[in-house]
């Protein structure tokens, strides 16, 4: 496993990925508490703008990347059994692909 | 999983007779919280898809995070991520030596684990 | 004065059970280990290992009171009554409050305990600076008791797999020893997902330590140095 996403690579991510998220969550609360979009209308032209898309974009693949590494780390310490871990670890993984694709076409593409 | 219990070799292993002290109890709340946020996370994905197709989903998403059952899931997802925020940034300032001697940490574990009710507290204030 | 001790003889008992014991202490007997040795003395059966009495051996640690600790250096008057006495958590029964360390110093081992040095040793000794030899103060001072390492959740799921607080505080003795070559081949040995990376800050380690030591202090430096090595 060494020199994949093993020991120290992953840790770095998960503080690399933190660190993003905790500014973007104070970028997004702050502007939400000075100018919330009132209607549908102003809310999707927000989030539409390029630089508030691409920043939520980053944001979930942050989020999605964040999670596989802490879900790794609860499943190494409570899912012993490799027959019950491999396919847990397998079917984590696939999700949290399948929502990065979504999360893609919501934002990007649209 | 648990210890291994050797026959004829017992292990003492009852974690109800095991003092958890208040880092323990942030941080199994910091494991709790980031399950919770990550089984929140295809829903919040969900939520966020609907608001923005149209105008008409957008209300349907306003109109489902007024209903009281939906509003306890909403309760339970402010304190995890709260908790979770609040921890994580103690962690991140003792990975750089920030706090990491022993009666600093336990005083920030104390602050976590208020903020954590605390901003949930508010939260639920709001949502009533 | 009352205590409630964890029993098991594996020659006669099929499951361990508590077992009350009512005391009356002497006013000399100021550590939890006099009151032990005196109900010993009531009842010779009871077996716990001690040596040295003053928390320098390390042999005399268990769970006191849902805390790992050394019987020889806890005061009798801060303990709650019944005083309830259990082997480490975590650690196989050998009998009564006396556990196999083995996997314990198997981890202890695998961190290599001992300076790794090939360059030819010069005529007296290898020297070190003041400053250099400072640098080892709060990780020499180890007992190897394995109080950390029985309090430790990361130790609980994965024992054979994740060093454990007391084996790391070690690591990072001899990571940062000047005199030690083998720096990198350390951190390098420890870059995995169990060996140092199980470890979640919990920091019971560092609440338990009868030393007062911080094993958990110890591995952010080695994360740290880690991330500096990798740069």
């Amino acid at each position: 496993m060494r020199g994949t996403l093993a020991g120290l690579r992953a840790w770095l991510l998960q503080r690399l990925t933190a660190v993003y998220m905790i500014g973007f969550i104070v970028f997004l609360l702050a502007h939400f508490a000075t100018d919330a979009p009132q209607s549908y209308e102003l809310w999707r032209a927000w989030m539409m703008r390029p630089e508030v898309s691409i920043a939520t974009f980053v944001f979930f693949t942050a989020l999605l990347m964040h999670a596989w590494v802490g879900i790794r780390d609860v499943v190494l310490d409570y899912l012993q059994p490799m027959i019950v871990r491999v396919p847990v670890l397998a079917i984590a993984g696939f999700s949290l692909l399948a929502m990065e694709t979504w999360i893609a076409r919501m934002l990007l593409v649209s | 999983m648990w210890p291994n219990n050797r026959e004829s070799q017992p292990v003492f292993f009852n974690l109800l007779r095991i003092e958890f002290p208040v880092g323990a109890i942030t941080s199994i709340g910091h494991r709790v919280s980031g399950v919770v946020l990550a089984l929140g996370t295809p829903v919040l994905i969900y939520l966020l898809d609907a608001s923005l197709r149209s105008a008409q989903d957008y209300e349907w998403v306003r109109a489902l995070l007024n209903t009281a059952p939906v509003k306890g899931l909403v309760l339970l997802t402010i304190w995890a991520f709260a908790h979770h925020f609040f921890a994580g940034i103690r962690h991140l300032l003792m990975d750089i030596d920030v706090g990491s001697s022993l009666p600093a940490a336990r005083l920030s574990a104390w602050l976590v684990n208020i903020a954590g009710v605390g901003v949930a507290l508010l939260g639920g204030g709001m949502l009533l | 004065m009352r205590f409630s001790i964890y029993r098991f003889n594996p020659e006669q008992d099929s499951a361990p059970y508590m077992q009350h014991y009512d005391i009356a202490l002497q006013p000399e007997d100021r550590m939890l280990l006099d009151a032990l040795v005196r109900i010993k003395a009531a009842d010779d059966s009871l077996t716990f290992r001690r040596s040295c009495r003053e928390g320098v051996c390390g042999s005399d640690a268990m769970n006191i009171n849902g805390r790992n600790g050394l019987a020889c250096v806890t005061r009798i008057v801060e303990l709650k009554e019944p005083v309830e006495l259990r082997p480490l958590p975590s650690f196989p029964v050998i009998r009564d409050l006396v556990v196999d360390m083995t996997q314990f110093f198997k981890q202890y081992h695998s961190i290599r305990p001992y300076l790794i040095n090939d360059e030819a040793a010069p005529q007296k000794e290898r020297l070190q600076s003041p400053e250099d030899r400072e640098k080892l103060d709060g990780l020499y001072e180890c007992i190897l008791c394995a109080c950390c390492t029985s309090q430790c959740p990361s130790s609980w799921w994965n024992p054979d797999r994740f060093v454990g607080p007391a084996g790391l505080l070690q690591a990072y003795r001899f990571i940062i020893d000047s005199r030690d070559r083998a720096t990198q081949e350390r951190l390098e040995d420890l870059n995995d997902p169990y060996r140092l990376f199980r470890c979640r800050s919990i920091m019971n380690c560092t609440e338990v330590c009868p030393r007062g030591l911080s094993p958990s202090r110890a591995i952010e430096k080695i994360r740290l140095m880690m991330v500096k090595h990798s740069l």
